[in-house]
């Protein structure tokens, strides 16, 4: 029989940095991890765009040019950072692809999805539920692994022989055939080893995720009563249970014809190159919800604590969320109007994608109801949700317009959709990130970023970003393709203030590992646990800041998350406005 | 609820428990929380499986599917493996049983033996620690030893117990 204990267990952290970072099994920690190592892949992506946009700024090829592949490996690379004059400067179309595919590559698979599911996902929703880790927390640290590993291949991909006697791989992230299984050299089957490896650690998270989320959640606290967040990353999982395995169907197809002869999108061998997009995008734009639910989840915690309210519609909100992740299995097509699919189905697809602006139409007014009335406070985190509202709702409603069948032939594959995807997606869900960090900086490590600060950054990217995308919008309609290296003078005003926006954006990442370093290293100390208000109410938020490295062992008590109404009037101080917050009684 | 009795012997006034007489026994059983049900998996199993079925519908005809298959296969496989590895690894019990000459606990793990003790419930006292690992840290002191019961309940319930027990031994 166990003897009973005298004293409670002393948890001192006595890890060495090596085992502590490197061998890591504790959800929080393998959580920062997450998100060092996406903020760090993400600046690598994130350079690839300014050098992008380097080259457009002006009309003509200044920067990406086939002289200098003669000057060997860092030769060519110093002299591709300087502008050569036209007539010394042939224009090299492969160096452009392979920064495309890149970019492309790194931000679906190795840092947006990383970022907010496996870094915020690790670290809050485990604690949200309160549970004590992860089920799994050894597979945890697998996955951590296999991600880095991916990011690995992925970056080496770009430096490996491929195709056009070049280094990289110039085929798109969607990696189409034959595009895709023509292109020369290893860098190809490198970017597809590094997306298996991608898909494999994100379905050994989801299954940790969701195993966690519905075996562990705390005594009372049924399904309806979970957190946003935690809800928002056990939907995601659950989408990246259902896509990621169809994407590795596909890539293992694309390198078995590529290697070993079989001709699943061969034509020449009676495959069929459009299956290859209808099982890509089975995935991609499941995709696309994965790396956004997330960010939905952060939003609603932010919007609703400095709103000094309880979320507006939890229980639609929630509803919100899995109808979002169910419509987003059968919408593909969208993406392949043009590739000859019969009137009914393009009629099919048009209405299903038109469908989803419901629930999504429902989470964007939940959060304006949340703010409506309440007593809004500007701090940084609120500010980047603001900005998230705006420009997922601008991203949105480009969506709508490009899900008409119609509409869609004259935009498809012009900057419009460049423009409609960054707003939704880099600018959508990189805000969320940003919302979050700045929201939960403080109870992670202990210490507050510098408001000020945030509020900079906030206003640098938020200028920048919308100098960038927006006029992307103009160039589209324009009639300016997305994929080129070049453009006639027709389109160079807007290319230019684009390039502007994208320089100012950038400035402002530069000034965010700024921030961060500073937070880590000299930022006030916080030692309250909830140094926000009483709208925080999550588990976290019961914890010392920062949270030891042991929490939840003894299961949290309902009272610690569930406040079941107290704090908010009853009908009759409701109907007299009595009650500060003039909000609607809860049922109990 | 956590934890149950059966086979009350006698109940005392007003529905509370008493203590067993000769030749009869109580029975208690305690087991960690676990917030999924046997029908929330079989649903969410269910679920997860037929969404998964749909590229595959639009995919019939073509060799595709094979690949497809041999993937989902491995995917739900894992997914199951893993509920049913964690709701295994926190299925451990404690079960009591008490009658007029003998009180015993089996403190039965997920993994591994059983641990036993057993005392004549004369001698038997019932503690509420504050001093314990957990809060309100319930324990049973007697054959010259003190073992820890229900550490794994929540405040609340093991306060409840304690007042079950004390009534039960006293």
């Amino acid at each position: 029989m166990a003897d009973a204990a005298a004293h409670g267990h002393e948890h001192q952290d006595e890890r060495g940095f090596f085992t502590r970072w490197f061998m890591s099994t504790n959800h929080k920690d393998i959580g920062i991890l997450y998100l060092f190592t996406s903020g760090f892949v993400g600046l690598i992506a994130v350079a690839f765009t300014v050098y992008m946009r380097m080259e457009l700024m002006h009309p003509g090829v200044q920067y990406m040019c086939a002289e200098h592949l003669d000057k060997g490996f860092f030769g060519g690379f110093i002299s591709s950072l300087s502008a050569s004059l036209p007539g010394e400067c042939t224009p090299n179309g492969h160096l452009w692809n392979v920064m495309i595919t890149g970019h492309g590559i790194l931000m679906m698979f190795f840092v947006v999805i990383p970022a907010l599911f496996g870094g915020f996902g690790n670290y809050f929703m485990p604690l949200h539920i309160g549970a004590p880790d992860m089920a799994f927390p050894r597979l945890n640290n697998l996955s951590y692994w296999l991600y880095v590993a991916g990011t690995s291949l992925a970056v080496a991909s770009v430096v490996s022989p491929g195709g056009n006697g070049q280094l990289g791989s110039g085929v798109g992230w969607v990696l189409y055939p034959p595009l895709s299984t023509n292109e020369g050299g290893y860098s190809m089957d490198l970017a597809i080893f590094a997306v298996h490896l991608s898909g494999a650690s994100s379905i050994l998270g989801a299954i940790n995720m969701i195993t966690t989320f519905l075996n562990m959640r705390a005594p009372g606290m049924t399904l309806f009563k979970v957190p946003l967040f935690a809800w928002s990353i056990f939907v995601t999982a659950w989408l990246i249970l259902l896509a990621l395995p169809v994407l590795a169907g596909a890539i293992t197809m694309l390198l078995t014809d590529r290697n070993f002869g079989t001709a699943f999108f061969q034509p020449d061998g009676g495959g069929d190159p459009i299956l290859y997009q209808h099982i890509l995008w089975f995935f991609g734009h499941p995709e696309v919800y994965i790396i956004i639910l997330p960010g939905f989840g952060i939003i609603s915690h932010v919007v609703a604590t400095f709103s000094r309210k309880a979320v507006f519609g939890y229980l639609p909100m929630v509803w919100a969320m899995i109808a979002i992740g169910g419509l987003g299995f059968v919408v593909w097509a969208h993406h392949m109007y043009t590739v000859g699919m019969s009137l009914e189905q393009q009629t099919y697809f048009m209405v299903a994608t038109m469908v989803i602006a419901v629930p999504t139409g429902v989470k964007i007014f939940s959060w304006i109801a949340t703010m409506w009335g309440g007593s809004i406070e500007f701090k940084a985190p609120m500010l980047w949700a603001f900005g998230f509202l705006f420009l997922f709702t601008v991203g949105g409603v480009t969506g709508i317009v490009l899900s008409q069948a119609g509409i869609d032939r004259a935009y498809h594959d012009t900057y419009y959709v460049v423009a409609h995807f960054h707003y939704v997606m880099s600018l959508g869900a990189v805000f969320a990130i940003f919302a979050g960090v700045y929201y939960w900086i403080g109870k992670m490590s202990g210490r507050q970023y510098p408001e000020w600060a945030g509020q900079l950054h906030f206003w640098m990217m938020f200028i920048g970003s919308n100098i960038t995308f927006f006029p992307q919008h103009f160039l589209g309609r324009q009639g300016m393709p997305r994929r080129y290296i070049d453009y006639p003078d027709a389109y160079a005003l807007w290319n230019y203030v684009s390039s502007i926006g994208a320089f100012i954006s950038f400035a402002s990442f530069v000034f965010f590992i700024g921030i961060v370093f500073y937070t880590l290293r000299y930022g006030k100390r916080i030692e309250e646990k909830n140094y926000w208000n009483e709208h925080a109410d999550t588990l976290e938020w019961t914890l010392p800041t920062p949270p030891p490295e042991h929490t939840f062992e003894i299961l949290p008590k309902q009272e610690d998350w569930d406040r079941g109404g107290h704090d908010l009037p009853t009908l009759e101080e409701w109907a007299d406005g009595t009650h500060p917050d003039n909000a609607a009684p809860r049922k109990t | 609820m956590p934890y149950s009795w059966q086979n009350f012997a006698t109940t005392g006034p007003g529905g509370a428990l008493g203590a067993p007489t000769v030749g009869e026994e109580a029975h208690l059983t305690l087991w960690p929380h676990q917030s999924l049900t046997r029908s929330g998996f079989v649903v969410f199993i269910g679920v997860t499986t037929g969404l998964l079925a749909v590229p595959i519908l639009s995919l019939l005809g073509s060799p595709a599917v094979w690949v497809l298959l041999g993937f989902f296969a491995l995917v739900v496989g894992a997914l199951w493996w893993a509920i049913m590895a964690n709701v295994a690894a926190r299925h451990g019990r404690e079960e009591l049983t008490l009658s007029e000459t003998s009180v015993h606990i089996s403190h039965i793990p997920a993994r591994g033996p059983a641990l036993e003790w057993e005392a004549n419930p004369h001698w038997v006292t019932v503690h509420l620690r504050d001093d314990g690992p957990v809060e309100k840290y319930l324990t049973l002191r007697g054959n010259g030893r003190e073992v820890e019961l229900g550490a794994f309940l929540s405040p609340d319930e093991r306060e409840g117990l304690f007042e079950d027990l004390s009534r039960l031994l006293r």
